[in-house]
Formats: structure tokens, C-alpha cells, sequence
């Protein structure tokens, strides 16, 4: 590379006067800076595609011949009998249904009582809003391993309360509950940044026009928000959906947990076949992944909605 | 069956929305079904497995339970692993009546708290079908039952009976340590290992310290020890590990390497002379050919010192609870009774998947060699352990015993270290 450079100044001293000779001199740092940027980017690309190509290649291949010839053997067999048998046994169908109980209440939920949260405290200035928003966005940092035990508890004493245990634990309106608490600090801090930078003169001018507060939030501001809401939507979905934990700690019948608690049907107590593993580890990410190449745009300003204006 | 359970939990969602809607209505419904006479109406069984054999004995079990007493039982299977990490919250909260579970420590521990139910009454009317030691291993520290037996394997020496023809071993006759050092000697002078070892899930080598404390040491140190009353730093432990070490050359050098399926292949493809293991994976034998299981053979682990001869063996014990917490607790108890009872056992066996069964009653005849073999390895011992990490605190034995063994395999010569440091994590658990 540096001997291609190197021709390429030769000939520019002779043709070039000094000021042009400047500029292409940046001209090249930058192209070699966009080549160094080039190879960096592309070797992170690389590192964080190959867990899921290797899963994929590995679960094209049958556990018999991994046991036999080992990891790195070369592949003789490549087939999808592995997704066959992991979509039979994981009883496909039941647990997406759970999931999709549970993901969906709970994302529109996080969407509805976040945006309000957002618009009480950036629209109306009381003296307590700002310590509310932090309030909010500090339940965030709570890690749950931590309050898991306490919620637990809760979850069964309020059921004894309503006479049946099964209220909230063990039920898909706990675990959506839950959700919904610990999600909705992110929401109202995502939104209310963005509503921040909804200019104020809309909302006066809806108030002069004689808006009450709940015209002004559904009428004037819910349409402004759509792409917010439309990140935020996306990112809440996959983040639920790859919820395992509080689907394990909160339910205790195997069949009314999400899909990623039916990935462990396909290990057993003594031998576990991983391949036939990868292969249901790709049925349960499908969702995932056809859900981000599909809104990408949306996940991407999603994740830095805010971030500048905050 | 599938569908029947399925709509059982279609018809509990509405029930929870209706919950949702109004929970004084539902407060009703309950107590009305809480008057409902005892050992009769719907009950749910919690199968700790979804292999496809036991399933099929489990569900069979259930069916014939069903058939007999009208009362229809929900089939939740849960995979072991999850199963077995949330078992305390299971238990505290909204538990299936009868639950599938193990002997030992492992009971005894949540019988303390009082998540287990009291099933003295029904040993009273199936004790009569079991021997002694199954009663012992189901009983709690304030000496009432909490638990029904359904199978046991021992773990012992297994080797292919053709193999050792071949070269001229009569493995039957290993009857003590330096027969076995011979044996192994032998096999490692024709190129092969003597013994095959695996320990990369943590959990394999458990079972050879478990027999070589238990056969240096004896019974009640071994149990002592695994409970805490004696010390980790203890000469006598390092002796263990003294002997442990003799093994070493004849094994495989990749034990760390190798989960136990990989080491049963040394055996399956006569690379390897003899396997330290437990029964239960003649399945895979059978799995892989009715003529591999036929040759598969076990012998008890030799004698070492010849104050305790062979006199304990690694016999977990799978079986049945009743949970405290269940929602009809005495058709669970009914079911139990079924369950432990010949008749019950008899539905599980007539399935044809293996069994040993804890009962009694099982015609032993219908034994295979290799069947015949395991009862005589657990016919010569006195005491049954219950395998390690069903011996002692669940939080010390996968967590900290398990990656102490394989820091021992990779440096064998740090033994007293890494018992001193096994000591201090003990000693650094919490309470219970």
C-alpha cells in the first residue's frame, strides 16, 4: 500500500503547486483513516456474525457425527432434520402463543403509560417532575436477580389476598406486570427527551383553542410521538421476547412459558444434543431477526432517540 | 393426552381473566372446591423430565391412575435442570399436588421446611412391598416419610464382556485394589485405557471420589464429611486423593475434555477396558444396539480397605413428593400410594422401557444379565449413598466441589490446596 502512495506523491509534486499538493495530501490520510475504519469495522462484523453463522452451520449438522469425528470434524452430513425434530419437540405453536400473550399487552402497555409519564412530566411543570422522571429512569438500574425473591413474594401474598395463588404468580398478567414495571422507566425517558423537542408553541396554542389534558395527549401529542413509539415498540418487543428469566421465576407450569423456556425441552438430564439445540435456538431467534431486518431504521433511531437532545 | 392437558390450560386462563375481572368471585370458587371430599377430583402431576422414555413410563403411570380412580390428573413436565433450580419457589408457590423427585438430602431438605407432606400413612400401607434401606432413604430428620420410591441404578465398574474375553481378563474377579491396578496395568500394556474418565460437566468424578472416600474411609465418614462434621483438610481425605491419583495414568488425558457421553464412547468402541459410572446409561447401549447393551457388564468397585470391604454403593434413588403447598393434597397422596404401589409400578414397567424398580414385587426374573448384575452390586452393599450432589448442599456441591475436582485433575499435585480451599468455602456458606 505504501509504495502505491508513494508513486502516487511522485507524480503529484511534479504537476501539483503547493496548495493542491495540501489538499491531496489530506485527501490521501483520509483515504487510508476510511481504509483503516473499513478493516476495523469490517473484523467486528465478522466477530459478532460468527455465534450465529456457527449456530446455524452447526445445526445443520447431526450430533452423531460431531460425538464421532468432534467439533472441528469436516462435515459430511448437512441436512434440516435437526429443525424437524426441535420444531416437535418444543411444541412450537403453545409457546409462541404464551409469548405472544405475554409480549403483546405488555408492549402496548409500556407504550401507553409511558408516553403518558413522558407528557406529564415534560408538558406540565410542577415542582416535582423532574425528581419524578429520575424516579422513573432509576428503577432501571435496579438489576432484577435482586428484586426477584421480594416480587415473588408479593405475587403470592397478593394472590392469597384475591383467594386464588395463581392470580399473578404463575400467570401471564404477573409476568406481563412485571414487565411493564421495568421497562416503562427507559419509555418515559426515551419519550420525554423526544417531547422535549416538540416545539412548546404547539401545545400552547392547543391550550388557547381550549384543550383539555386529555385532547391535548391524544389528539395533539400521541400522533407527533409515532416514531418514537414505533422505535420504542420494536425494541420493547425483542426485549420481552428474550425474556427468560422472569418467565422462570415467575411461572412455575412449563407450558405456560414463553418460547425461550422451550428451548430446555430440547436438553436433557443427561445427554444434551447441542446441534439439535442451535437448531431450535435459530426457530426461537427467527422472530428476532425478521422483526430487525424488517424495522432496522426504526431500531436504529431507536437506540440514540434522545440521545443528542436530551 | 396432549389435548386434554392443553385444554385444561385454556380453560385456567379464562379462569384468570376472570380473576382479573373480579377476584371475589373467583375467592368463592375456590373455597367451594376446597370443600370437595379429600382424594377425589382433578389433580396435577410435575414430571421432572421430558426424555422421551421416562415420559412414556410417567404418562403411562398417570393414565393408569386416571383409569383406576376416575380422578383426572394435568401432566406438567418441566426439563430437570430448570426444574431443579426453581424447586423452592415451585414449592412455596403454586406446586403440581405430587411432583417427581429424589431421595435423600435432597427431600429431606425441603421436608425441613415444611414444603414436602407428611406421607407416614401411606408407607404404612405400601411399606410392607419395600426393604428397609428404601424406607431409611425416605424418611425425614424428624423420622416421618416424605418421599416414595420409584428406581434405582448403582454406580459401579462397567466393562464389555467381550472385550475382556479378548484379552484374557477375567474383569469379574477384580475383587480388590491391586486386582483392579493389575487389570488396568494389563489394558494399558495392550495400548488401551483402563479406565475411561470424563469430568467436563462437573458432576462425573463426583461418583469416584464418592466410592474411593466411601471405600477408604467408610460409610459414616463419607457422610459426615459431605454434611460438614468433618473436615475437608481431614489426612484421611488426602488419602483419597492419594489413590485417586494411581488412577490417573490409565486414564484418558482429556478428562476435562470429555462430558460423561464421551467417555461411555471410549467404552462403546472398546478403546477403553472398564467405565466408573452409573447404570442408567445402558440405555444409550440399547439406544445403540440390543447386542452392545447384552454385552455390557458391572462389577462392584473394588475393595480398598478391608475394614469397610464393598460394603457402600452410589445408589441415587428417583421417586415421588407430595407438595404441602398443592391444591389437593390428598388426591396426591392417593396417587402416591399408586405410584409406590405394585400396581402403579407395574403400569410403568409394562411400557418396556428398563426399569429397576425400588418395589419389591417386581418379577425379577424378567431381569436381563445386565440387570441381575446391577441388583448384585447393590444385594452386596450395606449402605447406599445417594451420589454426591444429592448428599450434600446443593450450593456447595455444583457450585464449589464440582470446579475444585477439575482444578484437581488439571494439577493433581495442588490437592492439599484445594482442600483447604473446599474447607474455607464451607465454612464461608451460609446457613441454611
Amino acid at each position: 500500500m505504501s509504495v502505491t502512495e508513494g508513486k502516487f506523491e511522485n507524480k503529484a509534486e511534479r504537476k501539483l503547486s503547493k496548495e493542491q499538493e495540501r489538499l491531496k495530501k489530506v485527501k490521501d490520510a483520509q483515504k487510508v483513516k476510511d481504509r483503516i475504519i473499513s478493516v476495523f469495522i469490517g473484523f467486528f462484523a465478522i466477530a459478532w456474525l460468527f455465534p450465529i453463522v456457527w449456530t446455524f452451520y452447526s445445526s445443520l449438522r447431526p450430533y452423531k457425527e460431531i460425538r464421532a469425528g468432534g467439533v472441528l470434524s469436516f462435515p459430511k452430513v448437512l441436512n434440516f432434520d435437526n429443525y424437524t425434530s426441535a420444531i416437535s419437540r418444543m411444541e412450537l405453536p403453545t409457546y409462541f402463543f404464551n409469548t405472544a400473550l405475554i409480549t403483546l399487552p405488555a408492549v402496548f402497555l409500556i407504550l401507553l403509560l409511558g408516553s403518558l409519564m413522558a407528557f406529564v412530566v415534560t408538558r406540565y411543570s410542577f415542582r416535582a417532575n423532574v425528581a419524578l422522571l429520575l424516579l422513573f429512569t432509576a428503577g432501571n438500574l435496579l438489576p432484577p436477580q435482586l428484586v426477584f425473591i421480594p416480587v415473588f413474594k408479593m405475587y403470592l401474598a397478593l394472590g392469597d389476598l384475591v383467594g386464588d395463588r395463581r392470580f399473578l404468580y404463575d400467570s401471564p398478567l404477573g409476568v406481563i406486570l412485571i414487565h411493564v414495571a421495568f421497562q416503562m422507566g427507559f419509555a418515559t425517558f426515551v419519550l420525554s427527551s423526544y417531547m422535549k423537542t416538540i416545539p412548546k408553541e404547539i401545545s400552547e396554542s392547543a391550550l388557547v383553542d381550549g384543550a383539555s389534558v386529555f385532547t391535548h395527549f391524544f389528539r395533539v401529542m400521541l400522533p407527533l410521538l409515532r416514531p418514537p413509539l414505533a422505535s420504542l415498540g420494536v425494541l420493547m418487543t425483542t426485549w420481552i421476547y428474550n425474556d427468560f428469566f422472569w418467565a422462570l421465576v415467575l411461572m412455575s407450569t412449563d407450558s405456560k412459558r414463553p418460547i425461550t423456556s422451550a428451548l430446555g425441552r430440547l436438553t436433557g438430564e443427561f445427554v444434551t444434543d447441542y446441534n439439535l439445540l442451535a437448531a431450535g435456538a435459530m426457530i426461537a431467534a427467527l422472530p428476532t431477526m425478521v422483526v430487525f431486518f424488517v424495522l432496522r431504521k426504526q431500531f436504529v433511531s431507536g437506540l440514540t432517540l434522545g440521545a443528542t437532545k436530551g | 393426552m396432549l389435548n386434554k392437558i392443553t385444554g385444561h390450560e385454556v380453560d385456567r386462563r379464562l379462569l384468570l381473566k376472570g380473576a382479573a375481572a373480579g377476584g371475589l368471585g373467583i375467592a368463592g370458587a375456590t373455597m367451594l372446591a376446597g370443600c370437595a371430599p379429600a382424594a377425589s377430583g382433578p389433580m396435577s402431576f410435575g414430571a421432572r423430565t421430558v426424555d422421551e422414555s421416562p415420559t412414556q413410563q410417567l404418562e403411562a403411570l398417570v393414565a393408569a391412575y386416571t383409569v383406576k380412580s376416575g380422578n383426572e390428573v394435568a401432566y406438567n413436565a418441566t426439563e430437570s435442570n430448570a426444574f431443579q433450580n426453581n424447586l423452592s419457589q415451585y414449592l412455596q408457590g403454586t406446586p403440581d399436588d405430587c411432583f417427581q423427585w429424589m431421595a435423600g438430602y435432597r427431600m429431606q431438605f425441603f421436608a425441613e421446611q415444611g414444603l414436602l407432606e407428611d406421607v407416614s400413612d401411606v408407607w404404612d400401607d405400601i411399606g410392607s412391598q419395600y426393604s428397609d434401606s428404601y424406607k431409611i432413604a425416605s424418611t425425614g430428620l424428624d423420622g416421618k416419610q416424605y418421599f416414595v420410591p420409584q428406581s434405582w441404578y448403582p454406580w459401579g465398574l462397567h466393562f464389555r464382556k467381550s472385550m475382556m474375553e479378548e484379552i484374557g481378563l477375567a474383569a469379574t474377579d477384580v475383587y480388590n485394589w491391586d486386582d483392579m491396578l493389575g487389570a488396568l496395568a494389563e489394558l494399558k500394556g495392550q495400548g488401551l485405557i483402563g479406565l475411561a474418565a470424563a469430568d467436563k460437566g462437573g458432576w462425573e468424578a463426583m461418583g469416584t471420589f464418592d466410592i474411593l472416600n466411601a471405600r477408604i474411609n467408610g460409610y459414616q465418614f463419607h457422610v459426615d464429611l459431605l454434611a460438614g462434621r468433618e473436615k475437608w483438610t481431614d489426612s484421611r481425605v488426602k488419602e483419597v486423593f492419594r489413590h485417586w491419583e494411581m488412577l490417573l495414568p490409565y486414564q484418558n488425558t482429556n478428562v476435562l475434555d470429555l462430558e460423561w457421553d464421551g467417555a461411555m464412547q471410549l467404552l462403546l468402541q472398546k478403546q477403553s477396558g472398564f467405565f466408573m459410572m452409573g447404570s442408567w446409561f445402558g440405555g444409550n447401549f440399547k439406544e445403540q444396539s440390543q447386542e452392545d447393551y447384552d454385552d455390557l457388564m458391572i462389577i462392584p468397585f473394588p475393595e480398598i480397605n478391608a475394614d469397610h470391604g464393598r460394603d457402600t454403593v452410589d445408589a441415587p434413588l428417583d421417586g415421588f413428593c407430595v407438595a404441602a403447598n398443592g391444591g389437593n393434597t390428598g388426591v396426591g397422596k392417593d396417587f402416591i400410594k399408586f405410584a409406590g404401589d405394585m400396581e402403579g409400578v407395574q403400569a410403568m414397567l409394562d411400557t418396556g422401557v428398563p426399569m429397576t424398580s425400588a418395589n419389591n414385587g417386581q418379577d425379577k426374573s424378567s431381569y436381563d444379565a445386565f440387570q441381575v448384575a446391577q441388583q448384585a452390586v447393590m444385594d452386596e452393599a450395606k449402605y447406599i449413598t445417594q451420589f454426591l450432589d444429592r448428599d450434600t448442599r446443593p450450593d456447595f456441591a455444583g457450585p464449589i466441589i464440582g470446579p475444585a475436582f477439575q482444578s484437581w485433575f488439571k494439577d493433581p499435585s495442588s490437592t492439599n490446596d484445594i482442600l483447604e480451599s473446599l474447607q474455607s468455602q464451607w465454612d464461608a456458606l451460609a446457613p441454611l
